[in-house]
């Protein structure tokens, strides 16, 4: 049984236009995408900006609507508001934002913003909740004079701890990190990512890891799904998407890795083009009308969205 | 000097402050005013006039204020009345005081009502924005299209037991319209910010987020707001008393005072009834102005010195 179960999930944004703005079209975030996370697991969702990625993230935490489609939580569907009351949801479910500095509140000390949700979801006294903020900020490595100081005293890295910190403050058993390190430079980035994994395992944490940094990703994920225009093109282990790409999408962006192999350079060069060549001029290949394929089931654990003719003849 | 100034920080860093504020802060806003000489006199000003409003009112006494025929009209600086008397024999300088202080206890009565009025349906309706915000958008926008001084002087006529506390209501009415719109271009600037999604996310009500996460941020527009409309609301009741329509005759306040250059006689040849609450008024409007785009422009980055 899986911790979590994303079934369908549909996010539609309505397009109003005409004299009466009436609702004419809708952007189709995120149209339909089936996933499950495991406990104590690490899940990537990967994918360029505008692919529906964030607003998937959004939309587990609480913070989007969905449109449709159900996320099943310990046997709930808390796509309404009415059962994350009653399920006290957000103390299990918590995330990490992208941007550090205006995630954290500018006019609140370090102690007020990472005790925020311990008052929400616990009742502590004065001196438990004191001393349980002082162990958050030590195990993401911040001194504890930190507490009283506001979050523009401290640099994007250690604002970012912070974030984990307040993420972690319920025990929660599934944390959203939407592109947690993708704005900080990359010392730091690994810096913030041990924290991130030594936190999982002290207290057995699932991760949604929201990226589009491929590198990052292996270093974090077991299990991976590639997502563009709102449908996840390629679902699979690690091993999967990375040593047997299938949609030209995927390849696209392992594609745009840059290698450290300056021998082979051109060879890299003319690989990347001619994916990239195959990606602008075959779209009819691989989308239909521009809308992704549906999954089909290629291996033991491999999903990619290919028309079936392509499945079975085309390789 | 510049000495001086290092000394002070160091004392500052050794008394081991930890409390410092974002740059947003109460604290620049200090520094900035501290900057500007003119804004350090304008203070100086307002708080002499305070003074000399608020404890000269408890040094007035009650038969200066009554009508005395016989010592009507006396110029300035005769003995006994230093600013003279008006027609009835009422000292000046007595009721220039107490004018004074009604005048600007209304004004700063009228712009707390307004204020908090303002901010809670300001926060409301930037915060939850959608249908929200456009029904409460457009009861503002019906309110800001009615001949505000026309109606209150209708009112003023209509109200039986009619006095300042009436008067402060009537004013507030209309006041409060710009305030909430001013307020709720603020907040929904924030409202796209993330702490306040950090904030849902962590578990905390609408209200909450609200008062607890969005207003501390506005901060400072606020004061800004306070400084400003106190200032324009002085001018509201002294217009109406100017015009006979604010508050009732009994009570003095500086634009009955300066309602008596009505008079074309009085204007020409007895300045000293009417001169001294100009002058006053003048100088309280041009101050607190003075002082609101100080903090204007230490909350605004752009146009900081």
């Amino acid at each position: 049984m899986s911790l979590i179960q994303i079934k369908d999930l549909k996010i539609h944004y309505p397009i109003r236009s005409g004299f009466f703005n009436r609702v004419t079209d809708h952007v189709r975030a995120v149209d339909g995408i089936n996933f499950e996370i495991e406990e104590g697991e690490t899940y990537g969702l990967i994918g360029e900006s505008g692919s529906g990625k964030s607003t998937t993230g959004k939309a587990i935490v609480g913070l989007e609507d969905a449109t449709s489609g159900q996320i099943i939580y310990k046997g709930h569907d808390i796509t309404k508001a009415s059962e994350r009351r009653k399920l006290k949801y957000n103390r299990d479910v918590q995330m990490i934002f992208q941007d550090s500095m205006s995630s954290l509140n500018p006019k609140k000390r370090i102690f007020d913003i990472i005790a925020e949700p311990i008052r929400n979801f616990e009742s502590l006294s004065k001196e438990e909740e004191k001393k349980r903020v002082q162990e958050l900020l030590d195990i993401v490595g911040m001194p504890s004079d930190a507490l009283y100081k506001y979050p523009h005293e401290f640099s994007g890295g250690q604002r970012q701890r912070i974030g984990v910190a307040r993420a972690v403050a319920t025990k929660p058993k599934l944390i959203i990190a939407d592109e947690p390190v993708s704005a900080l430079d990359l010392s730091v980035q690994a810096q913030v990512l041990n924290f991130m994994k030594k936190i999982q395992k002290e207290y057995n944490i699932s991760y949604l890891f929201i990226s589009h940094d491929l590198g990052v990703v292996r270093h974090m994920c077991e299990n991976l799904a590639i997502m563009h225009r709102g449908r996840l093109v390629e679902v699979g282990t690690r091993e999967d998407i990375y040593h047997n790409p299938q949609h030209i999408y995927t390849k696209r962006l392992l594609a745009a890795i840059p290698k450290i192999d300056p021998k082979n350079r051109e060879e890299h060069k003319a690989h990347r083009q001619a994916v990239e060549k195959e990606f602008l001029e075959n779209q009819d290949k691989w989308y239909k009308n521009g809308r992704v394929y549906p999954l089909q089931q290629i291996g033991k654990s491999h999903f990619v969205a290919l028309p079936q003719d392509k499945l079975e003849g085309g390789r | 000097m510049l000495f001086n100034k290092a000394n002070k920080q160091n004392i500052k860093t050794e008394a081991g402050e930890p409390i410092s504020l974002p740059p947003s802060g109460f604290k620049l806003v200090l520094k900035e005013l501290l900057k500007d000489k003119f804004a350090i006199f304008s203070i100086l000003v307002l708080v002499l006039i305070l003074l000399f409003t608020f404890l000269g009112s408890a040094f007035v006494s009650k038969e200066s204020l009554d009508t005395n025929i016989l010592d009507g009209l006396m110029p300035a600086f005769s003995s006994g009345h230093f600013l003279g008397t008006d027609e009835g024999g009422k000292d000046i300088l007595s009721l220039l005081i107490v004018g004074g202080r009604n005048s600007i206890v209304i004004g700063i009565s009228v712009t707390a009502i307004s204020i908090i009025l303002g901010l809670v349906i300001g926060l409301i309706s930037g915060y939850f924005g959608g249908v929200v915000d456009d029904i409460f958008m457009r009861i503002i926008d019906f309110i800001m299209v009615l001949p505000r001084f026309m109606i209150i002087i209708i009112l003023t006529t209509i109200i039986s037991n009619y006095n300042a506390f009436t008067l402060i209501l009537l004013i507030s009415l209309f006041s409060w319209t710009s305030s909430a719109r001013y307020f709720r271009s603020f907040v929904l600037a924030q409202r796209e910010r993330e702490y306040v999604m950090a904030s849902k996310a962590s578990g905390s009500s609408n209200v909450a987020i609200m008062f607890r996460e969005v207003l501390p941020n506005i901060s400072s527009m606020i004061i800004i707001d306070v400084v400003l409309g106190i200032a324009g609301n002085i001018g509201i009741e002294t217009g109406l008393s100017f015009l006979g329509y604010g508050l009732p005759a009994s009570t003095p306040s500086l634009g009955t005072l300066i309602g008596y250059a009505n008079d074309p006689v009085n204007i020409m040849s007895r300045p000293w009834v009417w001169l001294p609450a100009v002058v006053m008024l003048l100088i309280i409007s041009y101050m607190i102005n003075y002082v609101g785009t100080v903090f204007q422009r230490a909350a605004d980055a752009r146009q900081r010195r």
